[in-house]
Order: C-alpha cells, then sequence, then structure tokens
C-alpha cells in the first residue's frame, strides 16, 4: 500500500467514525454559540398564579397549606424560606416561589430542551471522566481528518493546485480576524 | 480486522455515554471528612475565611446560564450559601434544585461596595432575566462564597 493509499484510508474511516460527533459538536456549537440569547439546554418559562395568602408558621405547616391551595398532590422535592415573607417548593422542573401576604405564585420552570440538552452536556463535557478521553481521540481524530484530507486527491484539485489556495484562505481568516480583533476599531 | 476495529469504536464511543449517565459526583472527589455547618459559617465568616469546608444541604438556586454555581440553603432560616466553580469546571443541571449536595471548597468573605454590588446586580439581572433595582443597594455587603471544585449531589 502506498502512502497516499494509506493517507485516504485513513481520512475515509476516521472520517466515517467522526460523522456522530461531528453533528454533536457541530449542533451544539451553532446552540451554545448563542447563548448570551437564548438557553441552549433549558427550556425556562414563568408562570402566575394567585393564591389565598398564607400566615407564616412551622415550614411543614406551611408546605401542607400551600400544597393544598395549589391543588398539587405530589410532595416536593425540598422547601426553603429564602425571607421572611417567602416560600419555596422546588419539583425536578418547577420552582413555586409564594409571596405568604399577597399569595403571589411566580412558578418558574425549566424542562431539559430534547435532544439539544444532551448534545450541549456532551459538548461542553459535563460527564468528566471517560468522555474527557472520547473527546481527546475525536480531536485528534479532527487533526488527523485536517491533514490526510489535504492530500486525498492530487493534481489541479489537489493540494499542489486549487487545494493550496482554498487551504491558505482557511488558515489566513482566523489569523486576519484575530489581528483586527486585536488592533481593528 | 477493520470491522474488529470499528466495532471497537462504536462500543467505546455508546461505553463513554452509558457511564456517563449515572455519574451524580461533579468535579473532583470529596475529601473531607467533617461536615462544616452553613450557619456556622455565617456565624463567624472571618474565622472561616480561606479555610477548607465541606458543607452539606437542599440545592435552593442554580446558575441558569452557565451552571456554574449552586445555591445550598443553611441549616438555619433565610440563610444560603453560594458554592461557585469555575466556569466549565463544573456544569451544574437546573434540574438539581431541591435535591441534596455536598461540597467541598474553599470559604472566601469579601465586602463589596455599592458600585460593586450595582455591577453585580445588573450582571444578574441579565444572567438570570430577574429584575434589579439599584436602589435596593444600601451602603457595602458582606459576601461570603464556597470556592470548589467537589461536588456530589444525591
Amino acid at each position: 500500500m502506498n502512502w497516499r493509499r494509506l493517507n485516504n484510508v485513513l481520512h475515509r474511516d476516521i472520517g466515517y467514525l467522526a460523522v456522530g460527533l461531528s453533528i454533536v459538536y457541530g449542533v451544539s456549537g451553532l446552540a451554545v454559540n448563542h447563548k448570551a440569547d437564548w438557553n441552549p439546554s433549558y427550556r425556562v418559562g414563568k408562570t402566575i398564579r394567585q393564591i389565598e395568602p398564607m400566615r407564616a408558621t412551622d415550614r411543614e405547616g406551611m408546605v401542607r397549606e400551600a400544597l393544598g391551595k395549589l391543588g398539587i398532590d405530589q410532595a416536593p422535592r425540598n422547601a426553603f424560606r429564602p425571607n421572611p415573607d417567602t416560600l419555596q417548593l422546588f419539583y425536578r422542573e418547577a420552582t413555586y416561589s409564594i409571596d405568604l401576604p399577597s399569595g403571589a405564585v411566580v412558578i418558574e420552570q425549566a424542562r431539559p430542551r430534547p435532544v439539544l440538552f444532551e448534545v450541549n452536556q456532551l459538548h461542553l463535557n459535563t460527564p468528566k471522566r471517560i468522555w474527557t478521553l472520547v473527546a481527546d481521540v475525536y480531536a485528534i481524530g479532527l487533526v488527523v481528518l485536517a491533514i490526510t484530507g489535504m492530500f486525498v486527491l492530487k493534481g489541479r484539485t489537489g493540494i499542489t493546485g486549487r487545494g493550496a489556495w482554498l487551504t491558505a484562505a482557511g488558515v489566513l481568516m482566523p489569523a486576519v480576524y484575530w489581528v483586527f480583533y486585536l488592533y481593528g476599531p | 480486522m477493520r470491522r474488529a476495529m470499528m466495532v471497537a469504536a462504536v462500543l467505546l464511543v455508546c461505553g463513554g455515554v452509558v457511564l456517563s449517565a449515572a455519574v451524580k459526583k461533579y468535579g473532583k472527589p470529596l475529601t473531607l471528612k467533617e461536615t462544616t455547618k452553613i450557619s456556622a459559617i455565617f456565624a463567624q465568616p472571618d474565622s472561616f475565611n480561606g479555610k477548607r469546608v465541606k458543607v452539606q444541604g437542599p440545592i435552593v438556586d442554580v446558575c441558569e446560564m452557565k451552571g456554574c454555581w449552586i445555591a445550598i440553603a443553611s441549616d438555619k432560616e433565610f440563610q444560603s450559601i453560594r458554592f461557585k466553580v469555575d466556569d466549565g469546571v463544573i456544569v451544574f443541571p437546573m434540574t438539581a434544585k431541591g435535591l441534596t449536595a455536598k461540597v467541598e471548597g474553599v470559604v472566601t468573605v469579601s465586602t463589596l461596595s455599592e458600585e460593586e454590588q450595582i455591577a453585580q446586580g445588573k450582571e444578574m439581572e441579565k444572567e438570570m432575566k430577574k429584575p434589579f433595582d439599584p436602589k435596593t443597594v444600601k451602603g457595602p455587603k458582606t459576601v461570603i462564597m464556597i470556592k470548589g471544585e467537589a461536588a456530589e449531589i444525591e
């Protein structure tokens, strides 16, 4: 097997292996790139309800009373009073903040976005541990893909022809941007 | 041979996903055996400043944008302490609210001027999308938090 055949086999097979992760990182990259404008992992919502005002008593009694007034059967994971006038009830995907004197209830919901939540967790390496190794191997795979990709074709469209110009453009683009970023207006 | 290599690679990727899904430990392992009451830290913040502690309590808030901090309720009412990690070191899920956290880190006590509080409040307003009124800031404020890199959530 000559070197170009080996190069092309490597490029092809690493490319196949990288398809899944490239989609994961690509989709998640788009999502988290705009996180200033939206929450890419959670669908966050807020609703307001009104119940009868409540008196501050012991916490367990207040939780029972609040659940009755809200018509909720399920016990919360936990309850907390951040201040004397507020009772918070925590559920997996919702937090109820009750203003005791007025009875105003703010319900904050945070539901993981299907698919996006999972791909963002992987992209941001939330699991750590073995995923760090997988992500490292993938990153090395991308470098190998980039290098072998330059030598897949020979001739006019290869790295000695059009490929040289396109490769140079691709290398210059981040370099020029960085200089502009540092010294530009 | 090539088929075997491909199967091994797929198994490696799938194994990683499965193993990761069961993890409830975040960051480095907890090392301290003794648990400090959060109320004790609030009672004598200066004596804990710079000390490494392990605390435990229900999670009552989570950083919405980056998952880079959680607030843990104290054993006393109306108290909670923020556990902050460097961005990306740990990403706490928003669905962790109400679960119990054990965290370990170094207590930091600092005093924020009015200007710093207003700047921080505006930042939080943007991050948490909760309204902030600068008029609520009255004088310097002592901020107690734990900066760490180890947590367990159950």
